[in-house]
């Protein structure tokens, strides 16, 4: 496979011919309501809006996988359903590595045991254009997290070599090979590109670090194993809003609700599903009006279990908090930092 | 089976959650469909003593809306309250914040004060006066949870109302936290279901959806301290929908 260089202009009319094709784009672009830089993932109109030199995106870009909520099927009350598939294709454009990693934990999730074919089908139909990360956000770990670069899961893999003057990209499937042998401008990259892109990757595993974990990733699971009954739980969760936002704005949440929501004639409707989220109080209630997690703090635990002990179990080890930082930053109580917690641990557990 | 009867009866407010009800537009002849609307002051004019279920909107603020709540109550299967007024008390409760109502009537009505049809006594939300069975929450209410709320009931399911705060719709939307800008935003405390309108249209969250049933107070509090505010004037953002109620007191 191929790794080529383009240069702005070359990178733009790239992003400009896909976006012309039949494909729809989407990519980061600047949140126009807000006032500071903030960033969200969206449908991309020309390659101007495109801001690979973004920081994090205001909620992952999960969302074209597992969309906030989607109709799985449409059915007859005590008759026929028939399943609804999305298969629209789609260009995604500027995930980073963090991000990309949380979409691999998932396509694992999401295919094993019950294969899932609304979350899978959307998957496969779409290309990622991932792209090392050039500013760091305020409260990425991705660094302690091990999440700073990514190896697979793109299509191809774009890095930015000085202020957006020139991109290295490098495809690593046959969907990216194609998609990039259409910016017929581009030149192969040579030795001294490869270096440099090299050493923007080394370090950023060492500088997405605004936060620091004093264990190993690998050992977590070993941590929480005697971190049952220790106080940080209540600790924290005295101030806990039970409002989910940590689950919302992270990229290795998957967790939904569904419902089934009847039309008017009482006899056809639709089976939905939306983003759910542990810390929420109604989330662990089920028939009977029965919750198994009714306090605050069982709940908050609940979430530093999955990403550290749980989901590792499901996908070879691998810990499911990639650094991304956002629910630090999206929790109003600051109670949420996985990093502070396990490091609370940390100081009097040896993992 | 025949289709249920529906009445629809408003008290003290603006009307504002039936012309929601009305606003479905083409909906309304599902909803017609569906039931048998007996009694809508606002959008017909029979009336009708023989309903199943019972419509509720706007608050309870005279001693005879007490009677003639409760003679509802006496004759509906079901009770929806719908709407802030009806199902908090919502901004009527404002003038509970008075202790002398004769002197807040002067300042309201000045010489008219004194008109019989004047009369008033401390707001209620209707379940302060008799039982409600399902509330539809908001000011006004959406219409599109309405529908589900009332389709659900027809199917003899209970309906979900989300008792989770508006921060879930608001981080969906990708809105940037109003707390971020500085605003003192009800969103952490206040039931969802909105979709988070007022945060998404760069508001902060009013609560006019009522607090969700277990609040908590202490994070609020601890949340004021951390922006440098105070707990007055958290207070003073909740007073709007939230006077007299949990906790605002």
């Amino acid at each position: 496979m191929s790794i080529k260089k383009l240069n702005k202009d070359v990178f733009k009319s790239f992003v400009d011919s896909m976006i012309a094709s039949d494909q729809s784009v989407v990519g980061v672009k600047e949140k126009v309501q807000a006032k500071g830089n903030k960033f969200a993932f969206g449908p991309l109109e020309n390659a101007d809006q495109l801001r690979l030199d973004y920081d994090v995106t205001l909620i992952p870009p999960k969302k074209y996988m597992l969309p906030q909520t989607e109709t799985l099927l449409t059915y007859e009350v005590k008759g026929e359903s028939k399943q609804h598939v999305d298969e629209q294709k789609l260009i995604l454009v500027g995930v980073h590595p963090y991000d990309m990693i949380a979409i691999n934990q998932m396509d694992e999730l999401f295919s094993q045991d019950e294969y899932d074919t609304h979350y899978m089908t959307r998957r496969n139909n779409i290309t990622v254009i991932a792209c090392d990360v050039v500013n760091a956000s305020e409260n990425i770990f991705a660094s302690s997290m091990e999440t700073a670069v990514v190896e697979k899961g793109f299509d191809i893999l774009l890095t930015d070599l000085g202020k957006g003057k020139e991109y290295v990209a490098e495809a690593i499937t046959e969907k990216g090979e194609a998609l990039l042998a259409t910016a017929v401008d581009a030149t192969d990259a040579d030795d001294k590109d490869i270096a440099k892109r090299s050493a923007i990757q080394e370090a950023n595993k060492k500088d997405l670090d605004k936060h620091t974990l004093n264990c190993k990733p690998s050992e977590l699971s070993s941590l929480l194993e005697q971190a049952y009954e220790h106080p940080v739980w209540e600790e924290k969760a005295k101030t806990c809003f039970s409002c989910g936002s940590c689950n919302t704005t992270c990229p290795t949440c998957y967790c939904f609700d569904v419902q089934d929501l009847v039309n008017w004639n009482l006899k056809d409707g639709q089976r939905e599903r939306s983003w759910d989220g542990c810390l929420l109080k109604d989330f662990a209630n089920v028939a009977g009006d029965h919750n198994f997690r009714k306090q605050k703090e069982s709940r908050f635990r609940h979430r530093l279990y999955r990403k550290g002990k749980y989901v590792p179990t499901k996908i070879g080890g691998q810990v499911a908090c990639v650094g991304c930082g956002r629910c630090v930053g999206a929790c109003v109580p600051d109670i949420a930092n996985p990093v502070a917690v396990y490091n609370r641990l940390l100081e009097d557990i040896k993992p | 089976m025949s289709k249920p009867r529906v009445a629809i009866f408003d008290f003290a407010c603006c009307e504002g959650c039936q012309l929601q009800i009305v606003n479905l537009e083409e909906e309304i002849l599902d909803l017609i469909g569906a039931v048998d609307v007996v009694e809508w002051r606002e959008a017909m004019s029979e009336q009708s003593e023989e309903y199943d279920i019972a419509i509720i909107e706007g608050s309870i603020t005279r001693p005879e809306d007490e009677e003639r709540i409760k003679d509802i109550r006496s004759k509906a299967k079901v009770l929806i309250a719908i709407g802030a007024c009806a199902t908090t008390g919502g901004l009527n409760k404002l003038k509970n914040n008075f202790d002398d109502l004769e002197e807040v009537k002067k300042c309201v009505y000045s010489d008219a004060s004194t008109m019989p049809h004047l009369e008033t006594a401390m707001t209620k939300a209707v379940d302060e006066v008799v039982t409600v069975d399902y509330k539809v929450h908001g000011c006004p209410i959406e219409k599109a949870e309405f529908g589900s709320i009332i389709r659900s009931l027809l199917l003899g399911k209970a309906p979900e109302i989300p008792d989770y705060p508006v921060c879930v719709e608001c981080k969906k939307n990708e809105n940037v936290c109003r707390w971020e800008y500085g605003e003192i935003c009800l969103g952490p405390i206040i039931r969802a279901g909105c979709g988070a309108k007022c945060p998404t249209a760069s508001y902060r969250c009013f609560g006019c959806r009522g607090y969700v049933d277990d609040p908590n107070v202490n994070a609020a509090v601890d949340v004021m301290d951390k922006y440098g505010l105070t707990v007055d004037q958290l207070k003073s953002k909740m007073v709007l929908f939230g006077s007299k109620q949990g906790p605002t007191l």
